[in-house]
């Protein structure tokens, strides 16, 4: 693999011409939360959509099912799942989250779980995930316990005794719990999660239902969700993928005894929760047809998924680490904790006192600088001496090239040799 | 309809005179038209290049139809996001919805652009409405039992949608059955009536009513006004009418209509690319309550903004109702006009097939949208669902004609409508007509069914093929 900085791996894709239609002027190190997409993919969803457009019902009568079974039998073998029953595909895994969400409150409506009853998530569980667990777990009566976990982290121990602090006060005073969500790979901060031990343990102590949001995992880990073994799995294809907006999977380990619906109910109600999923309504479904299009994108490198999941790991630690001398700060978590996104200690100097701090630092970065990272506040404990309270996450795809954070990390420089602060957004 | 001029300085004008129009179908008084003439037929066939050629299209009614120019618009957007979606996210989506929200708040005389919501299709908006209900069930504000009302020939996704949220949360379901053929207003609200009685009995409570504005199949137009009128009259808690059909094919006054609820699809007839609807909340019925059953961040912001956001995902065909209103007032009467002309010519179109084949419609013209249904002669023997299916994929297969079809089962045995052989008329086509369709579609289809006629064929041979 090349070293000086570019991504090729192989010589019969040109990832330039492929991600062409990126702005050339910004410095793309967010691929973490929309995701990307090459030009023949586009140009495959592009056929599908025009095959609809000119004769829709030959489309919906003729087509729409079998290229939904095509993509499915695609992911299946991705995932190492046993039967494609277990394969439904979904909008993005906050809709996924509403589907395995809506089922627990089914069963606290139809009384299978009682008031009290409790469901354990992680403290860095994703915003709309949070709000889903408060919308049909607290609203139905269920009581939400918090995984405090720590940040920055340094070993997976860490994450596996705070999970295991809190199923032991989820389940004091003789409550049951019902539910555990554990994401694969946290959001913000951004930390690769131990979950099959995680699932292991929940198993041990009785959790009814385990679901992992793993919406950054395919494409940037590996994803076995026999050996992972929770009940519901979810993960967006369009983010580390290479689909277009948007597609993600939802896995459920045994379709028939699960009883999910879709929320958005068609005429195939009760036909399944994978053929529900199918057909909600006349929409554009092009993204969810094009995963044989995108294995086939993927299949151009060497190594295939491996290669670039290898690659995307060991260019962000390369750039993660030449980023935090150039700073003088340090990594939120070691090598082996990250994906194919780390993060990156901002220098303390920057002042970084809230979250809004951080859209607004971003903003900065965006408009001033051209750059597109997301920034993470962290709380500085008592005590703490200039702490450093934020992070940035970066993210390598293959179109990114050494450059990218370069522009980063003389941005920060800038700000920091400009004497910037955050005071400066109170204003 | 409250009509819109175009948006070149991003801003709406309404029309203050139109709100008294709303009922009429002639033009109203316009500026000086933004082209010097308006839509040439080369230049609608060219709009609408990309649909099948050789292909009788006369399903409107099932997926739309978008144009061309909307497609190109849409492209733009969606190009928008993939080169810089941070910035898409943050800086433009926000405002295109919004921009998006008001001006259709203007198209059905909307009050406040809060009731304006944008979601996915109509089947998207029955599942926030009935999700809704299915709530007060279980948290006991409704008692297990109180009822639910709904027309017999509800949308098949409505019905199901009921079930799963109403009737597993304890709610009971009353259907009301439509006779069809049918004459006249009067038929539907007496049936109307007896339904929402049933409701009520046993010191039951209506909770909540279920209305088309447009059936789908069959296809008539319901006297919503009326309907919702009575339903206040008699205590129904809060009405829900399923307008899928109605924006950009009867004029649409919510306000009017007085619906809590009421929700119609812009990429059947409004041109706009697949999908795209508008959910109308009745400012004093937007509870708190109400919400998009895809949860996000946005979830506790109101209905308009949980909608706006559900994830990461292509919201591009809710951004286009700018362009699709320089769309329609290209042609003369902007959509009203259009509204008009295909009204007009699916009745001349239905009355030409009605004669060709000695059958009859189904509705008189006046209960007609865009849509009419169209007696099948009745020794095609169209005489279940399955015959129904299978004779409009013959029709695809064999003669690239595309048009659903319904069968209706006669109320009473020996008693209905005959075509002129005598038999029985248990089978309609519902033809539409949009601005793209030319006269040879229907004489296709005409065409199509004589010879079937006259090869003596019906629908048992197609069952021999399973």
């Amino acid at each position: 693999m090349a070293s000086n900085g570019t991504t090729t791996n192989t010589t019969t894709i040109d990832i330039r011409s492929e991600f062409a239609h990126h702005d050339p002027n910004v410095a793309r190190i967010n691929n973490g939360s929309f995701g990307s997409c090459p030009n023949s993919v586009i140009q495959a969803q592009q056929q599908y959509q025009l095959r609809f457009l000119e004769q829709p019902d030959h489309f919906y009568f003729n087509l729409l099912k079998p290229l939904n079974l095509r993509s499915r039998h695609s992911i299946k073998t991705l995932i190492n799942a046993n039967h494609v029953d277990e394969i439904s595909i979904v909008d993005n895994a906050t809709t996924a989250a509403a589907i395995v969400l809506q089922h627990i409150k089914w069963s606290f409506f139809d009384s299978k779980f009682n008031p009290g009853d409790t469901a354990v998530i992680l403290h860095y569980a994703y915003g709309a995930v949070k709000k889903s667990v408060e919308a049909y777990v607290t609203r139905a009566g269920g009581k939400v316990i918090e995984v405090k976990m720590p940040f920055p982290v340094s070993c997976n121990d860490e994450i596996i005794n705070a999970f295991r602090d809190a199923l032991e006060l989820a389940k004091s005073n003789n409550r049951k719990v019902r539910l555990a969500v554990i994401d694969h790979i946290t959001s913000m901060p951004s930390v690769v999660i131990p979950v099959k031990e995680l699932v292991k343990m929940c198993r041990e102590e009785g959790v009814d239902r385990i679901f992992v949001d793993a919406a950054h995992a395919i494409g940037s880990i590996e994803v076995d969700v026999n050996d992972i073994g929770a009940d519901f799995y979810t993960s967006n294809l369009h983010k580390w993928l290479f689909c277009p907006p948007s597609i993600a999977f939802l896995h459920c380990r045994n379709p028939e005894l699960s009883n999910l619906h879709h929320p958005v109910v068609s005429h195939e109600y009760g036909n399944g929760i994978a053929i529900e999923s199918s057909w909600i309504g006349t929409r554009d479904y092009s993204a969810q047809l094009v995963v044989p299009e995108a294995l086939e994108f993927v299949n151009k490198f060497e190594g295939g998924l491996d290669g670039i999941r290898k690659w995307n790991h060991e260019k962000v630690m390369e750039m993660a680490e030449m980023l935090v001398k150039a700073w003088g700060t340090h990594l939120g978590s070691p090598p082996e904790m990250c994906s194919s996104m780390a993060m990156v200690g901002l220098p303390a100097c920057l002042g970084i006192m809230s979250d809004s701090d951080t859209l607004k630092l971003r903003s900065r970065l965006r408009d001033c600088f051209k750059v597109e990272v997301p920034i993470y506040y962290r709380q500085p404990k008592d005590g703490e001496v200039n702490p450093v309270t934020g992070y940035a996450r970066i993210s390598h795809q293959i179109y990114n090239t050494v450059d990218d954070y370069y522009r980063f990390r003389d941005a920060i420089c800038n700000l920091v040799d400009t004497g910037f602060t955050c005071k400066v957004f109170q204003d | 309809m409250g009509e819109i001029r175009n948006h070149e300085d991003n801003n709406v004008e309404e029309d203050n005179n139109n709100n008294n129009n709303h009922n009429q179908t002639l033009i109203h008084l316009q500026k000086k038209p933004k082209f010097a003439s308006f839509i040439t037929q080369s230049q609608i066939q060219q709009e609408f290049s990309h649909h099948l050629s050789g292909v009788a299209r006369i399903n409107n009614g099932s997926f739309g139809s978008c144009p061309a120019s909307i497609i190109a618009a849409q492209k733009r957007y969606q190009l928008q996001f993939l080169q810089q979606p941070d910035d898409f996210f943050f800086n433009q989506l926000p405002t295109q919805i919004l921009r998006s929200r008001t001006l259709i708040k203007t198209l059905i005389n909307a009050d406040d652009v809060s009731e304006v919501s944008i979601v996915d299709n109509a089947t998207t908006a029955a599942a926030i409405v009935l999700q809704h209900v299915g709530w007060a069930f279980a948290e006991g504000r409704f008692r297990k039992g109180d009822t639910v009302v709904m027309l017999h020939c509800a949308f098949q996704a409505v019905k199901k949608s009921i079930e799963a949220y109403v009737t597993r949360a304890g709610g009971s379901v009353i259907v009301v059955h439509l006779p069809f053929p049918i004459s006249s207003n009067e038929q539907i609200v007496n049936e109307f009536r007896l339904g929402l009685e049933r409701g009520k009995m046993n010191g039951r409570k209506v909770r909540l009513a279920i209305i088309d504005h447009i059936t789908s199949m069959p296809s008539v137009i319901i006297p919503v006004r009326e309907l919702v009128s009575i339903c206040r009259e008699e205590g129904v808690n809060q009405v829900f009418v399923d307008a899928a059909h109605a924006v950009g094919s009867v004029p649409v006054d919510v306000k009017e209509i007085g619906a809590d609820f009421y929700v119609s699809n812009l990429h059947k007839w409004f041109f706009c690319p697949p999908s795209v609807a508008v959910l109308y909340c009745r400012k004093s019925s937007l509870s708190s309550d109400l919400h998009h059953p895809v949860v996000s961040h946005e979830y506790g912001n109101g209905l308009a903004i949980e909608s706006a956001w559900i994830g990461t995902r292509d919201y591009s065909s809710q951004l286009l109702v700018p362009e699709v209103i320089d769309f329609v007032n290209r042609f003369e009467g902007g959509i009203d006009g259009i509204m008009k002309r295909n009204h007009d010519a699916v009745i001349e179109m239905g009355s030409m097939l009605a004669k060709a084949w000695g059958t009859r419609m189904g509705s008189p013209p006046e209960m007609c949208p865009s849509m009419a249904m169209v007696g099948l002669p009745s020794c095609l023997e169209v005489l279940s669902d399955e015959d129904a299916l299978n004779f409009r994929n013959h029709l695809r297969d064999e003669f690239s004609v595309e048009v659903p079809i319904h069968y209706q089962p006669l109320k009473e045995s020996e008693v209905g409508p005959r075509d002129e052989n005598g038999g029985f008329i248990t089978g309609y086509a519902r033809i539409s007509h949009q601005v793209y369709n030319t006269v040879d579609d229907y004489i296709k289809f005409r065409d199509a069914v004589n010879k079937l006629l006259q090869d003596g064929f019906n629908c048992k041979r197609l069952l021999s093929k399973e």
